[in-house]
């Protein structure tokens, strides 16, 4: 119903008082309010909302609390709520358009507040002869930040609206703007928006030494450690953890196939810090997987038995408080933080003017080439012996292959033409995802399995160990579904066209022919 | 959305003033609310400080030319807007009639506003006419003010009559006491033998009120300068007790 305002910037030397008082020889208007107030912005870590180019704010004054989405390009609002503190999960929204959006947007991601902006802000009505309000004017002034002007037009009132937003153009020489205060506000703080994403986007040179390179790498993965490591401790939603270990264990595959480009001692020192914090994280990632998953494991069962199955989500919850107090205390401890500095000391030292091996000297483009190709063979050979009698292990180990052969092709992807490298990539997510399939359903079943035994101590009814066999034995039927999709994934993957691309990236471009 | 048209075929029984104080009892709840000055005398324009001017005059209006959403004036109060009167709507009837299905023509008119608004007030001019006719057609529920005399009691009978002939099956009939004056016995009597008549009147009746009065010098809604007085609860229960009818439709 309402259309969205026109904002303008002020300068800098243009106080609100000033602005009012210049206004009253040339327009009848009148303050409706004048108010302190204090403007939060809030939005994930990864910036689901502002990639979507929303911005959620919360407005703070004496008489009113209230939450809104805003189209970040037109500056229409999509949304209103009145609320006094912004939950941290989109489900805990009032049913509404707000929680909608919400929902689709942030998924299982936490809303986090970006910056807080206290300001002065004043209502005031432009009027007609009739004393009829035709534009609304809100006014604010900020703290640190030039203040701004936004006219919102009323319905029907077009064509004063327009006379009302020449005035203020031409009189106070204001241009409208459409970049929101939130982006002046990260400015001053040194940030910029979308400055985290948990996809890795390295840069790579081509011509650079594969040493140097490498640092590079690693440098881009130490900073997605470091940006999740705070809200992995507070636990403040279940994505800081996942993609703390993604960057953890991107490392240690970096470090074992990335290879010899560090001295061997170099390694070794750290790679057993980084395989220490793939441990020490690994059971509340489980947990973390079981709860989000608890839905799905409750649709899986009979109406029946639904009541019955309830113990056990107490029992991962209680089960993942006393993970994550344990693992927060490790990332508090001085071996981790000590561990993690003299990584990033060693990423902050120059390297010697001669590599310490061959695989050092090369380029990084040569290394990939290198590595790529061989690891993607091994992956070929591997998969191609798995047969339908295959044991757990051989399954496991090929999962293990796909997942390194991943990990570099996203470290080197901006060494390949974008296309054939993403469509290689898509493939191999493709085909990781049946195998993953088959081992998380394995480790599942597993799992609960052990939990029942350690639930048995609790007393808990018989009903739910019945509702629990059951939710193993769904498993299993997973387990087999997945399994039987393999041949099929894996010709998939295996197609004609991908060798083909396969090859011509990351094959050595001549063959010498051995005599 | 809910059509709700303020109507009697008596004059000054206090059609605009209700129609002007719910809808601004409604907005103020949340409702999307619009009221439609259907008057040419444009009386709830006025008290809105919208000019009573409609491009086009009646005539293009009912053909339909032009977009009922285009001719909206937004009001100084948060989601209440106001579609003006014009001094055309005088031969309004005449219009109608030259159309094929006069009586269809509003609730045509009106189905594209649909999904913009909760809640539509129609401040009708009095008398019966082809206009009236129009109105009922479009209207779910059709509030009639009655001041208390003896009068009143034929005219809302003669409506009874005429809205079961015209088997006008969706349109609910709300009748209430409106200006009436605690001092005049008269009043009192007639409200009391009125209701056991006719048990649907409701049971909120606006008072005869100077601040109520003062609404055409204010020009705004009584909440607009009145925060509570006897007038402004006694809007407020009568709006509770139509939106508990409405709920039921
Ligand atoms: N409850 C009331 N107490 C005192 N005065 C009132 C009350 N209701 C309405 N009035 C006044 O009575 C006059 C007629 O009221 P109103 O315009 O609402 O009636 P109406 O039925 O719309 O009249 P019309 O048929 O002319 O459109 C107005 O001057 C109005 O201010
Ligand atoms: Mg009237």
């Amino acid at each position: 119903m309402t259309a969205p305002p026109l904002q303008f910037e002020l300068p800098e030397h243009m106080a609100a008082k000033k602005i009012i008082s210049r206004l009253g020889n040339k327009i009848d208007f009148q303050i409706v309010s004048e108010q302190y107030a204090i403007k939060t912005f809030y939005d994930s870590l990864d910036w689901r909302l502002y990639s979507a180019d929303i911005l959620c704010e919360l407005n703070q004054s004496k008489t009113a609390s209230y939450i809104s989405l805003i189209d970040r390009n037109s500056g229409e609002c999509l949304a209103l709520e009145n609320l006094k503190e912004v939950p941290r999960f989109s489900s805990q929204f009032k049913n509404g358009s707000l929680k909608t959006l919400l929902d689709s947007l942030l998924g299982i991601r936490a809303l986090l507040p970006l910056c807080q902006l206290p300001h002065q802000v004043y209502q005031i009505n432009i009027l007609n002869q009739d004393q009829k309000t035709i534009v609304r004017i809100r006014l604010e002034e900020y703290e640190g930040l030039d203040g701004r002007i936004s006219l919102q037009p009323l319905k029907g009132y077009e064509k004063e609206f327009d006379r009302v937003s020449m005035l203020f153009e031409k009189s106070f020489e204001l241009t409208p703007t459409t970049c929101s205060i939130l982006n002046n506000a990260l400015k001053l703080q040194g940030r910029r928006a979308k400055d985290y994403n948990s996809k890795l986007a390295i840069k790579l040179d081509p011509e650079l030494r594969a040493d140097k390179a490498s640092k590079v790498i690693y440098r881009a993965l130490l900073k997605a450690i470091k940006t999740n490591e705070a809200g992995t401790i507070a636990d403040i939603d279940t994505e800081f953890l996942h993609d703390f270990r993604v960057a953890v264990r991107r490392t240690r595959a970096g470090l074992s196939q990335i290879k010899h480009v560090f001295p061997d001692s170099v390694v070794a020192q750290h790679a057993g810090f980084f395989s220490w914090l793939g441990q020490i994280t690994g059971a509340t990632r489980d947990l973390d997987v079981y709860l989000l998953n608890y839905k799905q494991y409750i649709t899986a069962l009979p109406d029946s038995l639904h009541d019955d199955i309830a113990p056990l989500y107490a029992f991962l919850k209680q089960k993942k408080k006393q993970e994550q107090t344990e693992l927060a205390n490790h990332l508090k401890s001085q071996k981790y933080i000590k561990r993690l500095l003299e990584w990033e000391q060693y990423l902050k030292e120059a390297l010697p003017e001669k590599g310490c091996s061959n695989a050092a000297n090369l380029t990084i483009k040569e290394l990939a080439d290198q590595r790529l190709w061989k690891v993607y063979k091994r992956l070929i050979k591997e998969a191609e012996e798995i047969t339908e009698d295959s044991k757990a292990e051989s399954l496991h180990a090929l999962r293990k292959t796909c997942k390194k052969l991943r990990y570099l092709m996203e470290f080197f992807q901006s060494l390949y033409p974008d296309d054939e490298i993403k469509t290689l990539i898509k493939a191999l997510k493709g085909f990781q995802d049946v195998l993953g399939n088959i081992q998380d359903v394995d480790v599942q079943a597993t799992s609960l399995k052990k939990f029942s035994e350690e639930m048995m101590v609790n007393k808990v009814q018989s009903n739910t160990f019945l509702a629990m066999g059951v939710l193993v034995q769904n498993l299993e039927t997973m387990r087999c579904a997945a399994r039987k999709d393999f041949a099929k994934q894996f010709s998939l993957f295996n197609q004609e066209e991908n060798r083909t691309i396969f090859k011509s990236l990351f094959a050595p471009q001549v063959d010498i022919k051995k005599p | 959305m809910k059509i709700i048209a303020l109507y009697n075929i008596k004059g000054g029984v206090g059609k605009t003033a209700t129609a002007v104080n719910l809808a601004y009892l409604a907005a103020q709840s949340g409702y999307r609310t619009l009221v439609w000055d259907l008057d040419p005398q444009g009386a709830s324009s006025y008290y809105f400080r919208v000019k009573p001017k409609v491009k086009g005059g009646s005539k293009e209006l009912i053909a339909g030319e032009r977009e009922l959403d285009n001719l909206i004036k937004a009001t100084d109060f948060e989601n209440l807007d106001l579609l003006p009167a014009d001094f055309s709507f005088r031969n309004l009837d005449l219009v109608l009639d030259a159309r094929k299905k006069p009586t269809q023509r509003l609730k045509k008119l009106l189905q594209p506003l649909s999904d913009s608004y909760d809640f539509i007030f129609l401040d009708c001019p009095p008398n019966i006419s082809l206009l009236s006719e129009a109105i009922f057609e479009s209207s779910d529920v059709l509030l009639s003010p009655i001041i208390p005399t003896t009068l009143s009691l034929r005219t809302l009978e003669q409506l009874k009559k005429f809205i079961k002939e015209s088997k006008l099956k969706d349109l609910q009939l709300i009748p209430f006491f409106s200006m009436a004056d605690r001092r005049k016995n008269m009043h009192k009597e007639i409200m009391e033998t009125l209701s056991e008549k006719h048990p649907d009147m409701l049971q909120t009746a606006i008072p005869y009120a100077s601040d109520i009065e003062r609404m055409g010098l204010e020009r705004m809604p009584l909440g607009g300068y009145t925060n509570k007085s006897r007038s402004t609860e006694a809007y407020q229960a009568l709006w509770q007790e139509i939106l508990d009818i409405i709920k039921l439709l």
